[in-house]
């Protein structure tokens, strides 16, 4: 069996990716390119620069124990030898060179598992709860569906270039474990009338400016998980936030519309396909049962020890006869020696075996209960878990931070060793809270998911007489439920290395007082909340530098706290990072120069190039020779009169390097990088220019002749579907990629099938917009 | 070449195809395909191919229409009895499809006259009836370097694959005719007419396919089928360098009753 089948057009995607590689250690991509080129492959640098990790799609949370196996081999080969599990359900593969990661990537393809859209603005992992399909209260099994939506997102080419990520979850029961709530778009699966469908949650999301999703649909048919998907997706696609990658995501959408403006862009998509019974999803039933024909013999084990593995870590499927086992991993870090040995022996139970779940630990599944002293003993024999201590301590939940992110602030895989340390052999019965989720993130993004947890915490930094230490701020009092999940509050802040023993007195205050409450709520109201406060306050105290220095190294960490190599986020780069770079240079010219007369030559013409690259890029056009740039910048901005045609001149000394001539005329140089500055101010959210476009005038044709680039325009109004598509398709076969195409189309149907025709041909559509006459124009980029 | 505006409309549908489109369809124009035998598997292949406008088609075939070919050989109408098969095809093709330009050739495939009919063509497919008519055309193509399409029927059972230069071809699979007692008698070989429908179809796909470079053909695959059951399944072939050694051609007697169900 598989999780997901990967699209047909993945190899060929592969290869461009291996063209676009070299090009960058060439130095013919700039970095910023090459991370928008290179995240939607799941690739992302570490902190360490030229270090790269590789995010592995496991829908579901499914991976074969042949799979694990491969994964673990490639990263012995060419990363660090373990597997990392993360709080996505997914793996990853760390510490890969530029030169290896296209061997890894080629490595997967032989056990069909990719890392196409692992990063970037693209349909990310789809999650569900770990236990689905086995558990005994679940409403259905939902991982079905996850399966076929990845099958079917990851092969549709519009899923790569979103304005910014997009994640979906569904949950098998109102529990909602998933937390639907705090994803894009999220699916918790009800029986209503005897027949099965979802509630459909949205624009949840957590990171820095968390947001509760809201209630879209009350009820779906199964049938229609495809098509609202679907239709979230196209308003997102044309509607989302590019701009700003600080409001891009589906909640920002519904922020900026409120629910009735959200809900009437959703159903005009959706209405249009709602009823079209061929997009519903094909699902294939995942079997929960053993393999037939084990070979196995059985291993009986009775200890007292195997009776404590059995109670913190094993539970009844609702199969009968099969148990399923949490299997918990230190700080989600599965040994090559580990997976190979634990696989061998999964493999004998079947493909369906295993599950990572979002406490970076893995889950087993269809073991027959009698095998369970072959899981235990095969268990004991790994090295790296901690199968031996309080399920407690397996559940605590930390991005990895610092030492690889770029983002990072804290060093959480420090803090949450040094929890365990002081926790695991403390006084303090943890048995007795087997489900406390205890969240830490380095930094205000959410990777180690602190908004929903029980005790959470996120890296921010403290400072004392001018020197910075490690801090936390601490949160409490999540609800997690289909309808009703809310967010942990910011309660206190805290040095870094008070957390230990804040988090042993609070602990200890609370399963001492647990009994007497009815839920942890409870306890938070009447005194838990006051006492983190409490603690906080007896904690904050940071000796001075000279007289003891460790209060200012990060756990784990081994010289102060820094932050000098801090980068900017990896997962979105995009368009808005590209124009940044040109903006920037300019303004740093500028403001450099209070008087324009002292800027020199060679900076004068820093700021044409700059003014000339700066949004290219909106208009789908890339080039990386200067005087193709300016050519572009002429004939898309200049005859287009976005740009003063007396401008045209200076455009084209420029392109001639003519530093006397830009020196004679620098207001003219400052007036255009203004002029290009203040337009894209004018633009609006998805980039689109408010200003309308005039075509380029004859005598450009020539010049665009001459480099290879054509812009064609065709009237297909009165030309009925499928006619107009494949007269579309037609021209669009003569011309060469990064062509344009101008077509004008009929409302109704050509509008709704052209566009889209076109996209699944691997083209671009720029834009489209309605005239005055109500026919449509549709800017085709050749793909 | 461009396509007319008839023809894009003509074209539409494969135009479409993101495997086809309008340079797929260019190729298609621009092709050459023989068929040895407008019977059976001929005809059906014959009107597909015309319909999707391959440029030039060949056709050969010695035989007349008879009344009792036309259970099954749909390209004859029950006005052409006894006329040349080829004639009553050619009449039909230009009717399908004026695009097409027919090179009807009234007699039989030989060994001596094999080599120089296939030299022209991109692409043959065997409509024939008979063993000896099949291991000629094998031959042939293996020796002349052609693709082709193997085809045969009986009773209710289809079978195909495809030759290209380096693959397993039908010698591979089957070193020669068969024992003269083990094939059926007269009375035993009956055809379900549609089953010549069936196969002649996939062969008409498989030299489109070729024309175009997309898909998977059937090389080293033989695909049989049972439309009594309705089951289909393909069996891996391997080449076979002895067999593919073919130095002459030989024009061999049939074995035993003609059958003449293709």
């Amino acid at each position: 069996m598989r999780f997901y089948k990967s699209p047909s057009n993945l190899i060929e995607e592969q290869n461009q990716f291996e063209v676009d590689i070299k090009a960058y250690t060439d130095g013919h991509i700039n970095p910023v390119k090459f991370k928008a080129i290179r995240v939607a492959h799941g690739v992302y640098e570490q902190r360490q620069e030229h270090t790269y990790m590789i995010r592995i799609r496991c829908a579901a949370g499914g991976i074969t124990p042949n799979q694990l196996k491969k994964v673990a081999e490639l990263a012995t080969l060419y990363g660090s030898d373990e597997v990392h599990f993360t709080t996505r359900q997914e793996v990853q593969v760390h510490n890969v060179l530029i030169q290896d990661v296209i061997k890894v990537i080629r490595g997967l393809n032989e056990v069909e598992l990719s890392s196409r859209g692992g990063g970037g603005n693209t349909i990310r992992n789809i999650l569900t709860p770990p236990l689905s399909g086995v558990e005994k209260d679940e409403v259905f099994d939902v991982d079905p569906y996850a399966i076929a939506l990845t099958t079917r997102m990851i092969a549709e080419p519009d899923s790569w270039n979103l304005p910014r990520k997009f994640k979906i979850a569904f949950s098998n029961s109102a529990l909602d474990t998933a937390i639907t709530q705090a994803t894009c778009l999220g699916f918790v699966a009800t029986i209503k009338d005897n027949q099965k469908g979802f509630a459909v949650y949205t624009a949840g999301g957590m990171g820095a400016k968390p947001m509760v999703g809201h209630l879209l649909l009350d009820f779906i048919p199964d049938t229609k998980v495809y098509h609202v998907t679907r239709a979230i997706k196209t308003m997102f696609d044309k509607n989302g936030n590019r701009r700003s990658k600080y409001s891009s995501r589906i909640k920002f959408l519904w922020k900026k519309l409120a629910e009735e403006g959200f809900k009437e862009l959703f159903y005009e998509d959706y209405n249009q396909i709602k009823d079209d019974e061929s997009l519903n999803l094909v699902l294939e039933p995942i079997e929960n049962k053993a393999k037939d024909d084990i070979s196995l013999a059985i291993e009986k084990v009775e200890s007292p020890e195997f009776e404590q593995f059995k109670m913190r870590y094993v539970s009844k499927q609702k199969q009968e006869g099969l148990v399923a086992i949490k299997l918990p991993l230190v700080l989600g870090d599965l040994l090559r020696r580990d997976a190979d040995r634990l696989c061998d022996v999964l493999d004998q139970f079947g493909d369906n075996t295993i599950r990572c779940d979002r406490a970076q630990n893995m889950r087993l599944r269809n073991i027959p209960e009698e095998y369970l002293g072959n899981i235990f003993n095969a268990i004991k024999k790994m090295e790296y878990t901690l199968a031996d201590h309080a399920a407690f301590i397996g559940n605590m939940i930390n991005c990895t931070g610092a030492q690889t992110c770029k983002l990072g602030i804290c060093l959480p895989r420090g803090l949450s060793t040094a929890l365990r340390d002081r926790l695991a052999n403390s006084d303090l019965n943890l048995d007795a809270i087997p489900d406390f989720r205890l969240n830490m993130s380095g930094c205000p993004n959410t990777c180690g998911m602190h908004h929903v947890a029980d005790l959470g915490f996120f890296g921010k930094i403290g400072r004392k007489d001018g020197n910075m230490y490690p801090a936390y701020n601490v949160l409490a009092g999540a609800i997690v439920g289909k309808g009703k999940t809310k967010y942990a509050e910011k309660e206190a802040e805290i040095p870094a290395h008070a957390v230990p023993e804040l988090v042993y007195l609070f602990l200890k205050d609370y399963i001492e007082q647990k009994e007497d409450y009815n839920s942890y709520q409870e306890y938070l109201e009447a005194e838990g909340k006051a006492l983190i406060k409490e603690l906080c306050d007896s904690l904050k105290d940071v000796p001075d530098l000279a007289d003891d220095k460790s209060f200012y190294i990060d756990f784990g960490a081994k010289r102060m706290l820094r932050l000098d190599d801090m980068g900017t986020a990896e997962c979105s780069a995009g368009m808005f990072d590209m124009i940044n770079v040109d903006k920037r240079t300019m303004e740093s010219i500028l403001k450099k120069n209070p008087d324009i007369a002292t800027i020199a030559n060679e900076e004068l013409y820093t700021i044409m190039f700059h003014t000339a690259r700066m949004l290219l890029v909106t208009r789908g056009l890339d080039a990386t020779a200067e005087e193709q740039i300016f050519s572009l910048f002429g004939k898309h901005f200049i005859q287009t009169e976005l740009i003063d045609i007396k401008y045209l001149e200076l455009v084209e000394e420029a392109k001639k390097k003519n530093y006397s001539y830009l020196s004679e005329h620098r207001e003219s140089v400052i007036g255009i990088s203004e002029a290009i500055r203040s337009l894209y101010k004018t633009m609006d959210d998805s980039l689109r220019f408010k200003a309308s476009l005039k075509q380029p005038k004859q005598e450009i044709k020539e010049e665009v002749k001459k480099e290879n680039k054509t812009n064609i325009e065709k009237d297909y109004r009165g030309v009925g579907c499928p006619m107009n598509f494949v007269k579309t398709k037609l021209v669009l076969e003569t011309m060469s990629v990064g062509d344009e195409l101008t077509v004008l189309l009929d409302d109704g149907a050509p509008i709704q099938n052209v566009p889209n025709s076109v996209k699944l041909e691997g083209h671009k559509v720029r834009s489209q917009e309605k005239d005055g006459s109500g026919h449509w124009k549709v800017l085709i980029e050749k793909g | 070449m461009t396509l007319s505006e008839e023809q894009i409309e003509r074209y539409s549908r494969h135009i479409i195809l993101q495997d086809v489109g309008g340079e797929g369809q260019e190729k298609i124009l621009n092709s050459k395909v023989l068929i040895i035998g407008t019977g059976g598997l001929g005809a059906p292949a014959a009107l597909y191919l015309a319909a999707a406008g391959v440029g030039n088609l060949g056709i050969i075939d010695s035989d007349v229409v008879d009344l009792s070919n036309l259970q099954r050989q749909v390209i004859h109408f029950t006005p052409d009895v006894g006329k040349p098969k080829v004639e009553s095809a050619k009449e039909k093709i230009a009717e399908i499809n004026p695009d097409v330009n027919v090179t009807a050739i009234h007699d039989l495939f030989r060994a001596d006259n094999a080599l120089d009919i296939i030299k022209d063509y991109d692409f043959i497919i065997d409509g024939t009836d008979n063993f000896p008519a099949k291991f000629l055309i094998n031959d042939a193509c293996v020796m002349g370097e052609k693709p082709f399409s193997h085809g045969g029927i009986l009773r209710f059972d289809g079978q195909t694959m495809t030759y290209v230069p380096g693959s397993a071809s039908y010698r591979c699979v089957f070193n020669g005719p068969p024992p003269p007692n083990s094939v059926p008698t007269c009375s035993q070989a009956g055809v379900f007419g549609a089953i010549a429908g069936m196969l002649g179809t996939i062969q008409a796909a498989e030299a489109l396919k070729y024309i175009i470079g997309k898909g998977d053909l059937l090389t080293n695959r033989l695909l049989i089928f049972d439309a009594l059951k309705m089951n289909f399944r393909t069996v891996n072939v391997k080449p076979n360098q002895e067999r593919l050694k073919i130095t002459k051609l030989v024009d061999a007697e049939q074995a035993s009753c003609e059958l003449k169900n293709g």
